[in-house]
């Protein structure tokens, strides 16, 4: 048993050809944590991400670094593994089972000729696969799920196929399938981009209440304005370097050129029209 | 194309009524040399002998019956080495993309470059028409263009944000492929190309018998060597040849029309 469950990176480094897209980044994430990522589009947030559950395919040498997860008795470091099925064997333990992904394409996340019912059904059976143990959460149905990602009546959304569904509703849906398995960690890739205000809201209460059941989230976005009210911890990227760090609460004191300008396009649209 | 469900069900009639002129077939023991009876050549239709007797006496209605199993059994087999061959190759094509893919396209286009039909020829030239040998070699001519049609959809598949989230929620690649990829994306593709092979199968099996040499030879009753033996017999019952006839084209048109009612949007 660890001291805390937690999820890190250390060193990451992402090449694509010459051009590096994510340098040296180290980061960590307790459970019941939330850090943010931020930065402009380009600046490695999602890479960064990605990486986490060996989901950036790539040859070798262009992704360097390592990836630590600890969940209970359990710490998984893939990258220790220098045999490739190895390492994917290691990532298999991660993706989905450790940690959950939260993508920013809540549609396009879900496979449009299957309903959400059927989709988050085979997720928490793959929970289920070779554990007879009732108390081990992914075993709990669909409806759990889905009504823990905020749906209040989960039987009305099982039946409906994806391209029936709103983005915010989407998004939950998504929020229900990253979890199903009994993930204690959540990755959520700009959850909130695209959606009207209303609904940013909505996934953001979701977002806290899932930080209140001491689930671990890494928060990628690029809008400021929601960074202060649920980050723990800020992370700013630029050109696929670590910036400036600091505590969401001190937002306000952030002084980094490139926070300080993130900050001010943020206060500009918040502020009114440009 | 889309279809109306009448025409799809109007379609459907012609090989529903082969699958059970084969089942009757199989089932019943009619035998085609004891029912050769000179002495009632080229009658016409009646309630005993409904489509009439050819020129040497023998019932049109049961040897059309029983050369539903010239070419049902064999098409189903020219199905399932189709399927064998080009399913598993285009998706590990489609899936794997890069130098495997490159390999596997390579070798569907050298199959391909070899007209069907002179495929088959060749190859029972080389083995014998046995019918075995016809199916196989038609399903393999007809291989190629099932699987570059699987490699196709899902070369476009493959990147879709929705086979990286299955990836992200841990489902296996073997998962991924069996079941999102071929079972919910690919099997409409697949059947439609199937029923085209037994369309295309039954054209082949008739004109290789119709022209004798390969195929199925007298006196085991193909529509094609029956076509074959009654033509230019004057004055003989016309439903001998017209029946035949009528079957092959019904039959075909059918199944392409059940073929199509399976195609999806955007589809060729």
């Amino acid at each position: 048993m660890y001291d805390a469950d937690y999820i890190a990176v250390d060193s990451l480094t992402v090449r694509a050809g010459e051009a590096v897209l994510v340098q040296d980044l180290s980061l960590r994430v307790n459970a019941g944590e939330i850090v943010a990522l931020v930065g402009e589009s380009g600046s490695g947030k999602t890479l960064t991400a990605r990486s986490f559950l060996g989901l950036v395919r790539a040859r070798p040498g262009v992704v360097a670094g390592h990836v630590t997860v600890a969940v209970g008795t359990e710490l998984v470091r893939p990258h220790e593994c220098t045999d490739d099925g190895d390492r994917e064997a290691a990532f298999d333990r991660i993706r989905g089972r450790l940690v959950g992904y939260l993508p920013q394409d809540a549609l396009g996340w879900l496979d449009p000729l299957w309903t959400i019912g059927r989709q988050v059904d085979e997720v928490v059976a793959l929970a289920s696969r070779g554990s007879s143990d009732r108390s081990v959460p992914g075993q709990q149905g669909a409806f759990h799920w889905l009504r823990l990602a905020g749906f209040s009546r989960p039987e009305r959304i099982v039946s409906l196929y994806p391209h029936e569904l709103s983005g915010g509703m989407a998004q939950r849906a998504c929020i229900a399938l990253a979890l199903a398995r009994g993930s204690r960690f959540l990755l959520a890739d700009e959850p909130t981009t695209g959606l009207d205000p209303t609904v940013q809201q909505g996934i953001l209460r979701q977002v806290l209440a899932l930080k209140k059941r001491n689930i671990g989230i890494l928060f990628i976005t690029h809008d400021l304005r929601v960074v202060h009210r649920v980050a723990d911890e800020v992370i700013v990227l630029k050109d696929g370097q670590v910036v400036d760090r600091f505590a969401g609460s001190s937002l306000g004191d952030a002084r980094h050129p490139v926070t300080t300008r993130l900050l001010k396009a943020t206060v500009r649209i918040s502020g009114g029209p440009l | 194309m889309s279809r109306r469900p009448e025409s799809v069900f109007l379609g459907a009639i012609p090989p529903a009524l082969v699958l059970c002129a084969w089942g009757v077939s199989v089932l019943t023991d009619y035998d085609v040399v004891a029912d050769v009876d000179p002495s009632r050549a080229g009658l016409g239709p009646s309630p005993a002998l409904p489509f009439g007797t050819d020129h040497m006496g023998r019932d049109v209605f049961w040897r059309t019956v029983t050369a539903s199993e010239a070419f049902v059994g064999p098409a189903l087999v020219a199905c399932a080495v189709a399927l064998a061959i080009a399913v598993p190759l285009g998706a590990l094509a489609g899936y794997s993309g890069g130098t495997t893919a490159r390999a596997v396209r390579y070798l569907f286009d050298v199959v391909a470059s070899v007209p069907r039909f002179v495929l088959v020829l060749l190859a029972c030239m080389i083995y014998g028409s046995d019918p075995l040998v016809l199916a196989t070699a038609a399903g393999a001519s007809y291989a190629p263009g099932l699987g570059q049609a699987v490699y196709a959809r899902l070369e476009a598949l493959r990147g879709a944000e929705f086979v990286l989230a299955a990836r992200a929620h841990g489902l296996s690649d073997a998962r991924i492929l069996g079941r999102h990829l071929l079972w919910v994306n690919c099997r409409r593709l697949v059947g439609r190309h199937l029923l085209y092979l037994f369309g295309f199968f039954l054209i082949l099996e008739t004109t290789l018998s119709y022209i004798g040499g390969f195929g199925i030879e007298e006196p085991q009753p193909s529509w094609g060597n029956m076509l074959a033996f009654e033509f230019g017999q004057h004055g003989m019952n016309p439903l001998a040849t017209l029946v035949p006839a009528a079957a092959i084209w019904l039959t075909v048109l059918g199944t392409v029309i059940v073929a199509d009612a399976l195609a999806e949007p955007g589809d060729v």
